[in-house]
């Protein structure tokens, strides 16, 4: 089965501990929990681990819970969103 | 229309009169609205000057700080000759000068679980507050009140070339904690004296809430509630996220507050009273400063000018960040990012066994002695045989008692 390439954005704290803004993201299967495909983030990025528990996605502009199924398409955008507290 | 207006106010804010789909009667409610704003730093400053010169009716300003020169690239009504000056007193004096017709009310205060139901309680016809404030804590407390007392609350925030804005808690919005039910662990969060900010971005989220907020007291457009504005300076790269509505069912304070009737005064301090701030945010101070941690025993340590008394050959590492070692550094530190120690231990600890030779001492230093304790912890594992120690208060200690003239930042 082809891979689905995913879009994936790092704001406020994710993106210092990703170090770029945005990477493309191979997943294999397009239905998963929206906790699972941070699991797979994080495997490619491990210091994500620090946000784990505080962090909020979205896809394609649209938030989604943790236990969430996705249903993932080629193209999709997922934003990785900690909130950011500076004033 | 029947209006309250004057002619010298009919003058005064011709230019947003004659916008059709704001009119005399958005400019009647501004007039007979009032506006809390919690912060009077980078976000506060344009909010409030923009309000005041909308032509709100009342003003409130909160913060208990003083204005610093490290303040002023981006807190813009605070200027050179006002150092020391209270942030609240002197946004208010600024924002006079433009409009003398708004109401102002400052309030030199840190914004608490014990003042803030009785500073909000103030206002009898507070329409919304916008919080523009750098610590954690603060922001579910607010967030707290405001869902409590039933009032909307424009929330924006910034760090580094990032913002963020939205409206909590209006027409079946969600408020912050429905968002963000479990507060970033203490680390993961970032003040603006440690990541930095650039002036630009607060005062673009900074307007941008003061638009939020005439459009939600005129109850005129589309406002941001259910939706955040993400903005990405840096890149420029803008993402309007939709949220879930107001989370009835697990969000601890809308669930309180709606499931009973008619909150009284003491229901309401009760239900923050019961709620322990410190333990759910994992820190404990309620405001924007960085604070000093002590985790090394005094014989680990060293003093500014104990060090500089030290005059054996030694190995220094400044584990500040790069950008912050380029601006500044003592002479011979090697530059080794804290970083670096968490994610790369063994690379670090090569590195230093090469550079260390014979020296039997290694001190470690940051900027305000933080790190560098965390440092000596990880170094102490591999080097039992060295001294180990950090440098007490680190590079501001330094810049305060030993050398004037190094910069501080």
């Amino acid at each position: 089965m082809d891979s689905i390439s995913i879009k994936v954005l790092f704001f406020g704290k994710a993106r210092d501990l990703v170090g770029v803004g945005q990477k493309d993201v191979d997943i294999l299967h397009s239905n998963l929990k929206a906790n699972e495909f941070l699991e797979i983030i994080i495997s490619k990025f491990p210091r994500l681990e620090e946000i784990k528990s505080s962090t909020k996605l979205s896809l394609n502009e649209e938030y989604v819970e943790m236990n969430d199924v996705l249903s993932l398409k080629s193209g999709d955008e997922i934003a990785v969103i900690p909130p950011i507290s500076g004033g | 229309m029947a209006h309250n207006l004057t002619n010298s106010e009919i003058e005064r804010y011709s230019r947003q009169l004659i916008i059709p789909d704001y009119g005399i009667e958005s400019q009647n409610k501004l007039k007979s609205s009032s506006i809390l704003i919690i912060g009077c730093g980078g976000l506060g400053c344009p909010s409030a000057l923009y309000l005041s010169t909308a032509g709100i009716g009342r003003l409130g300003l909160v913060d208990d700080d003083t204005i610093e020169i490290s303040n002023i690239h981006r807190q813009i009504a605070h200027d050179e000759n006002k150092i020391g000056i209270s942030k609240a007193q002197n946004l208010a004096d600024r924002c006079k000068a433009l409009n003398s017709l708004v109401k102002y009310e400052v309030h030199n205060i840190l914004f608490t679980k014990t003042t803030a139901l009785n500073l909000i309680e103030q206002y009898p016809f507070l329409f919304l507050s916008i919080y523009c404030t750098d610590n954690v804590i603060t922001r579910y407390l607010i967030n707290d009140v405001c869902v409590l007392l039933g009032k909307p609350l424009v929330s924006g925030s910034a760090l580094k070339f990032e913002g963020q804005l939205t409206v909590y808690n209006y027409l079946n919005g969600p408020c912050y904690r429905c968002l963000y039910p479990t507060a970033p662990p203490a680390h993961a969060v970032s003040n603006c004296s440690d990541a930095g900010i650039l002036g630009p971005i607060v005062g673009m989220i900074g307007s941008l809430q003061a638009l939020e907020a005439i459009k939600v007291v005129a109850e005129i457009g589309t406002c941001l509630n259910g939706r955040m504005m993400i903005f990405d300076g840096f890149d420029f790269l803008t993402r309007i996220i939709k949220l879930r509505p107001r989370q009835i069912e697990t969000c601890l304070m809308c669930k309180s507050v709606l499931s009973r009737e008619n909150l009284t005064k003491k229901d309401r301090e009760e239900i923050l009273e019961n709620f322990d701030y410190i333990e759910f945010c994992g820190v404990s101070n309620y405001n924007d400063k960085s604070i000093n941690i002590s985790i090394l025993s005094d014989k680990k340590r060293i003093n500014c000018s104990d060090y500089k008394n030290f005059t054996e050959s030694h190995l220094l590492i400044d584990v500040r960040p790069k950008c912050q070692f380029n601006i500044c550094s003592l002479p011979n530190s090697l530059n080794i990012p804290f970083d670096d120690f968490v994610y790369n231990e063994e690379k670090v600890v090569e590195n230093i066994r090469d550079k260390l030779g014979n020296e039997k001492s290694i001190f470690l230093v940051c900027r305000r002695g933080n790190d560098s304790q965390l440092a000596v912890e990880i170094l102490e594992k591999h080097f039992n045989d060295k001294e180990i120690k950090d440098l007490i208060g680190g590079l501001q200690t330094w810049s305060k008692e030993i050398e004037p003239d190094f910069p501080k930042y």
